[in-house]
């Protein structure tokens, strides 16, 4: 593999866990404030651009890449989000959600290299 | 909380809504995707060919269905217990892709689908520990 290929399929999970934790940032302030407020609005929109980027990476990747070979990185995205969602958003982490997340990483991986 | 959260709003059946919208545009998608594969090859690593068929859209239609009811699921949950409960689509586009689509499925694959599987069981329990506090 190449650096080149590498750096993109990083940057393409690095933009999809951050669009996750802006989106779920912004929608979590319009529980008490409404859509009509500019945090929903910047986080949705930045959230929102932040998927974009992952998904148009992730088809040129696809292009160069086997879906088989390209698909257990995604499933790494459980594991990130639920990191990330507890280091940033200050989420509980329990131990049974914990060996989920790894269980379903694992097995999504199985499916994918099947 | 319950109160308002319950009927269509309830966060669990938005998670639910928004994976199997999921699982059936990848369906149209990849149905759509194969009718259009002799359209213009040259154009056709755009992967915007296959907007001629009426069927990506039907599937761009179920994707934008996702993403609405994935916002409003997240709006009441944390996203470490959403994000990995949405991971059952692993399970639902391998089934209808066999189902649907009478794509082959490995031995191995069924032995990932069962990982997934107990793994999304474990997630539940906490899940079912966060329902009795909304």
């Amino acid at each position: 593999m190449s650096p080149l290929v590498l750096v993109l399929i990083l940057v393409s999970l690095v933009a999809f866990v951050a669009g996750q934790l802006l989106l779920k940032h912004g929608m979590a302030s319009t529980v008490t404030g409404g859509f009509r407020q500019r945090t929903f609005l910047v986080f949705i929109l930045t959230g929102t651009a932040a998927m974009a980027v992952s998904y148009f990476l992730n088809l040129g990747l696809l292009q160069r890449l086997d879906l088989s070979y390209l698909y257990p990185f995604q499933g790494l995205s459980v594991l990130f989000i639920a990191g990330a969602a507890a280091l940033l958003l200050h989420e509980k982490l329990t131990l049974p959600l914990i060996a989920g997340s790894v269980l379903i990483t694992a097995g999504v991986v199985l499916v994918s290299i099947s | 909380m319950a109160n308002h959260l319950s009927g269509f709003r309830n966060p669990w059946l938005q998670i639910a809504v928004s994976t199997v919208a999921v699982a059936i545009s990848e369906l149209f998608l990849k149905t759509g995707a194969d009718a259009t594969i002799s359209l213009s090859p040259e154009w056709s690593w755009t992967g915007l060919t296959t907007l001629a068929s009426p069927l990506v859209w039907l599937g761009i239609i179920f994707t934008i269905v996702s993403f609405i009811t994935w916002l409003y699921a997240i709006k009441h949950l944390p996203l470490s217990v959403a994000f990995p409960a949405s991971q059952a689509i692993h399970i639902l586009v391998p089934l209808s892709s066999w189902l649907v689509l009478g794509e082959q499925i490995s031995a191995l694959r069924w032995c990932g689908i069962a990982l997934v599987l107990c793994g999304l069981a474990l997630v539940a329990r906490p899940v079912a520990e966060l329902e009795e506090k909304l």
